[in-house]
């Protein structure tokens, strides 16, 4: 994991995956920068999410399923090492799902569960990372008075956004969004998107997404994935005012999916 | 326009604003010839009839701006879809001015019909036969999605501009020895004046064909390449 301004953030190459013999990612190769946000649409079953989830082997808890061929690195380094341990790798790239997954503990416990089992213990750094990572997530401000308060008690937006401070509470490089506003009502996700484009300063991006205006509002690259395949890689900005794949602008266009 | 969209009311929208567009440019055009025939064949009933029609066009201009918004805020159009309705909107605008300049030429003939017939009257018929041609091509450029057509106008637009400074120039110069036609001829020098902005309209019109048909935007190329003066 060292090196990290030489190699791009993530390196996808030639890489197949399966779900037991059913094929779900069929042999894509795509860099992803540093510090950027890359979005990757495309309808449902094409692989995007299966895609996201193999950053940091969250598919190695599926039975049966598994990267078949190719390689991944993070950083440079192939994650499916027997050196790379995935707590580690998890701990390094960082992941937000769908639906806010708050602990049913303290909004302070929350935050702090991370990096306590990472082995801090001092309760002034705990208090420092607890409120750092808050205040990145946007959220300082409006719990501050009631860390002790249970999580549960947050609206939605919120509890999303805790999710995001407990993910940047153990220092991750990459973070990973599978469609994390999906849930969100329109100022929530106002705020998620906000907060990605402040979050994009200090992490790499990954954010699966149905919301096409989502992806050209907060993404600086767009990936399109069809059956497996992906089909166009390329700048937001490209992809939706002129992609060059007609199965893409097809897509993004509604006349197919 | 390729296949279907799997929502019907987003193509039902889109073949609206497309055929207003196409009426519109149909319409201004024809506010043009009108003027043009009102002025050579001294018609002041037809300089009337242009300025009275110059009424549907801006009520087009005002259709097509909202049939536009509504889709932008309805279906949040992208790629080509988002270039259509962007170009759609643009050349609503364009026509708009084209129809204006129609009104200007047939309020001038109006004014030129009611003195002595001014034989200079056919020096800006080459002009209308070329600003014409251009209009004609524009809108067949947005309407076959030719941004190869659209792209072509600029250059014959040149030809039309030449044109037009010989022309000024000629009647610039029967100003002089005008023998009390000189309001007239300077009645005539704003209709050729008027026959040469269409042409830039129309050179216009070609411009958003090609971001259209090819998402490229070449306005303002030629300023770009020539180094500005000191």
């Amino acid at each position: 994991m060292e090196n990290q301004t030489t190699y791009p953030a993530i390196e996808v190459h030639e890489v197949d995956f399966s779900y037991g013999k059913s094929l779900a990612i069929n042999n894509v190769t795509m860099n992803i920068a540093r510090n950027e946000v890359t979005a990757f649409i495309g309808p449902s079953g094409c692989g995007k999410s299966t895609l996201l989830r193999c950053f940091n082997r969250m598919n190695d808890f599926i039975p049966g399923a598994k990267v078949t061929k190719g390689e991944i690195l993070i950083n440079g380094v192939e994650i499916h090492d027997k050196e790379v341990d995935g707590v580690e790798l998890r701990r390094r790239v960082g992941m937000v799902f769908q639906k806010s997954n708050p602990f049913p503990r303290s909004i302070y416990e929350n935050v702090a569960y991370g990096p306590r089992i990472l082995g801090e213990k001092n309760k002034g750094v705990l208090d420092g990372i607890v409120e750092k990572a808050l205040r990145g997530a946007a959220l300082w401000d409006e719990v501050k008075d009631r860390l002790n308060e249970s999580a549960y008690g947050l609206s939605g937006g919120q509890q999303q956004r805790l999710c995001i401070a407990r993910t940047t509470a153990v220092d991750p490089s990459i973070i990973l969004m599978d469609e994390p506003c999906s849930a969100l009502d329109p100022i929530a996700t106002a705020r998620v998107e906000e907060l990605i484009n402040e979050l994009k300063r200090n992490y790499t991006i990954v954010i699966v997404t149905h919301n096409l205006q989502q992806a050209l509002r907060v993404s600086d690259m767009t990936a399109f994935f069809y059956l497996g395949d992906l089909i166009e890689y390329d700048q937001t900005r490209k992809i939706f005012s002129n992609p060059s794949v007609p199965q893409t602008e097809q897509y993004i266009t509604g006349r197919f999916g | 326009m390729p296949s279907q969209h799997i929502l019907h009311e987003f193509d039902n929208a889109i073949g609206a604003l497309r055929a207003d567009t196409l009426l519109m440019a149909s319409l201004a055009r024809q506010n043009l010839e009108h003027a043009m025939k009102a002025l050579l064949e001294r018609d002041i009933d037809l300089s009337r009839s242009v300025i009275a029609d110059d009424t549907d066009v801006d009520d087009l201009e005002l259709k097509i701006d909202q049939k536009g918004m509504d889709i932008l805020v309805r279906f949040h159009p992208m790629a080509t879809d988002l270039r259509l309705v962007i170009s759609s909107m643009k050349m609503a605008y364009n026509l708009e001015r084209i129809s204006d300049h129609a009104v200007n030429i047939a309020k001038r003939a109006k004014k030129i019909c009611k003195a002595m017939p001014l034989e200079e009257v056919s020096l800006s018929e080459p002009l209308y036969t070329l600003a014409d041609g251009l209009l004609r091509d524009s809108i067949t450029a947005y309407s076959d999605s030719n941004g190869e057509l659209g792209e072509s106008l600029k250059a014959r637009d040149k030809e039309l501009d030449r044109l037009h400074k010989q022309v000024v120039a000629t009647l610039s110069g029967r100003l002089e020895d005008s023998n009390g036609r000189s309001e007239n001829l300077l009645h005539l020098i704003f209709v050729v004046r008027s026959i040469e902005r269409i042409g830039d309209l129309s050179v216009n019109i070609g411009e958003d064909t090609v971001y259209l048909d090819e998402a490229r935007s070449i306005r303002h190329t030629q300023r770009q390449k020539d180094p500005q003066p000191e």
